[in-house]
């Protein structure tokens, strides 16, 4: 059988380097390891020309080249003789090739080391597997096919659904059964602070709602900065991404304001999938599995319609809920609590909101739970509706436009999850009420 | 690990991996241990142009040197199986540790219809990704 580059597509995961040879002009050949082969298409590959000086004269020289290639899944070997074309340095080829470059060169660790300048485009001459000693494991391919009834079937259950929540629960759910992922999180992104919050979690010990993902940082920052897929296959050689994230335990929340990031402690892949609808990022869907390349192709494939599918919901979501709310819930008086006092302290500097002590929440979900309790004490009322509050708070925050329903469902998630003396509860499309066991004292601290 | 490199006479470059080196009391040539089962063109091609390079990496660092010149071959010796298999075991073990499973390990590896190739250096170079890569070795930095 002639083997094709698509047979090959587990050698094309940066897990094990691949080998270069070439020869100079007169015969003297070279070779050295190469981090990453970018497959372009059933004829051609593309290397990263981060390699050294001599490979790239002798190829300019000599445009004869042999590689080998290494399975990642198998260790299987494979000679490729390929002959140079030609360089790119811009374009979407070059971009494609160095997000691929990026993503497998943290994978080795070497990231700051392999900064892509310009790439080499090859024309697959002829592919041969090496002979191997033993038997190998059995090829990639035994896994069964994505099934597109399945996922026919979730892209259906994110449509259905109207409000934030169950969005992001369909979104998660259609992960797991689609693919079978226990562990996935979905990150909202916060323009305005330029981060990433949890607002949806499953497989996780601790949740980890309310943690938080600089723009910048690892995949998840990467893929919100790119708008593209980044997976690391294997993590057993490679500086966790997670570990950048900090660890803080959740008995510290209350010092520093930071809820710890979920860890899958024996992850051996990750992969963080942009969620895009009308070509803006609204925030990463991560997952991460404990098998080594665990995401192929038709996982990313997958991943990507069910987040653009979320998104495009969320989004609809903030639409609608901005043109239909009612403008304001009607008055009703409220018996007073005859519980014990709740303490809630909100700092202005960060928005951040401690009940009882315990930190519950920062950033536009603290300003919301603000403005419902700055209502509830000087109105009486507990009853309010989402589009009150995004007039109200819009002048200060005008990013609250876009996220009010996402931010709003996770100050109601954080409450949940902390068993807070107070809660906020759904009453309706659009509509909330504040429910709280004992009178409430308001600290509006660092005023 | 150690990956080596020959050419034809059209210029084609082949290449494959050593199992075994040991290095001559003279210390201006080493010989490296191959599968010429596995790496057949790799034996033709130095039968043929008698030109080599072998590349030395370590892997927990990257620290690699190439090594070039002349290359002749020869017959396996009992001597020489024994050093690949110390070889084949200390670098499974090392790759091991460094979180490769030993199954991926295994095809890369083998002493099958093994050769000794004979490189006389007459270049050295540093091969280690940085700014270094690519010169001579004993090259004085201005």
């Amino acid at each position: 059988m002639r083997l094709r580059l698509s047979d090959l597509s587990a050698c094309f995961e940066g897990v094990i380097p691949s080998i270069i040879a070439t020869a100079s002009a007169d015969g003297m050949p070279n070779i050295s390891y190469l981090s990453h082969v970018v497959r372009v298409d059933d004829d051609h590959v593309a290397l990263s020309n981060q390699f050294f000086a001599k490979t790239a004269a002798n190829v300019r020289a000599n445009p004869h080249v042999t590689l080998i290639l290494v399975d990642g899944f198998t260790g299987d070997q494979f000679l490729l003789d390929i002959g140079f074309v030609r360089s790119v340095d811009t374009g979407p080829l070059f971009e494609k090739i160095a997000r691929q470059l990026k993503a497998s060169s943290a994978q080795v660790g070497m990231a700051d080391i392999m900064r892509l300048r310009s790439a080499d485009i090859f024309r697959v001459h002829g592919i041969e597997k090496v002979p191997c000693p033993v038997e190998t494991a059995p090829a990639a391919a035994a896994r069964d096919p994505v099934s597109l009834p399945a996922l026919s079937e979730a892209i259906k259950a994110i449509e259905r659904q109207a409000e934030a929540e169950d969005i992001i629960d369909s979104l998660l759910g259609g992960v797991q059964r689609v693919l079978g992922y226990d562990h996935a999180l979905v990150l909202i992104y916060d323009r305005h602070r330029g981060c990433l919050i949890t607002t949806g979690s499953i497989g996780y010990p601790q949740s980890g709602l309310g943690s938080e993902v600089a723009g910048s940082d690892g995949l998840i920052g990467a893929s919100v900065t790119s708008g593209q897929t980044i997976k690391v296959n294997d993590m057993s050689r490679v500086r966790r991404f997670g570990e950048a994230i900090g660890r803080e335990a959740e008995a510290t929340e209350d010092m520093t304001r930071r809820v710890a990031f979920p860890q899958l402690a024996t992850a051996l892949s990750q992969i963080a999938v942009p969620m895009t609808a009308h070509g803006t990022v609204s925030g990463v869907l991560f997952i991460e599995s404990q098998e080594r390349l665990a995401f192929r192709e038709d996982d990313e494939a997958v991943l990507e319609i069910l987040a653009g599918q979320a998104a495009s919901a969320l989004r609809a979501n903030e639409l609608e809920a901005a043109a239909a709310e009612p403008r304001r819930a009607p008055e009703q008086s409220v018996p007073a609590a005859a519980g014990r006092e709740i303490h809630i302290v909100h700092h202005r500097f960060d928005d951040s909101i401690f009940v009882d002590g315990t930190y519950i929440v920062k950033g536009v979900a603290g300003t919301l739970l603000r403005l419902m309790l700055e209502w509830h004490l000087s109105e009486g009322r507990s009853e309010f509706t989402n589009r009150e509050m995004r007039l109200a708070a819009g002048a200060r925050m005008p990013e609250i436009k876009d996220n009010l329903e996402t931010r709003l469902l996770l100050l109601r998630r954080r409450l949940a999850e902390k068993k807070a003396p107070v809660q906020i509860v759904r009453i309706g499309r659009g509509r909330v009420r504040l429910e709280a066991v004992g009178p409430i004292v308001l600290d509006a601290a660092g005023e | 690990m150690c990956i080596i490199a020959a050419a034809d006479a059209s210029g084609r470059p082949s290449a494959g991996r050593g199992v075994g080196f040991h290095i001559l009391e003279d210390r201006e040539a080493i010989e490296i241990i191959f599968s010429a089962w596995q790496w057949p063109r790799l034996e033709a091609d130095i039968r043929q142009t008698g030109k080599l390079a072998a590349t030395f990496v370590s892997p927990s660092d990257y620290v690699s040197f190439q090594l070039k010149g002349r290359a002749t071959l020869r017959d396996t010796e009992a001597l020489d199986i024994g050093r690949a298999d110390r070889f084949i075991t200390a670098a499974t073990n090392e790759l091991e540790s460094l979180g490769v499973p030993r199954r991926l390990i295994a095809p890369w590896l083998t002493v099958r219809e093994a050769k000794v190739v004979q490189l006389a250096v007459s270049e050295t170079y540093v091969q280690t990704p940085g700014s270094l890569a690519g010169m001579l070795a004993g090259t004085r930095l201005s």
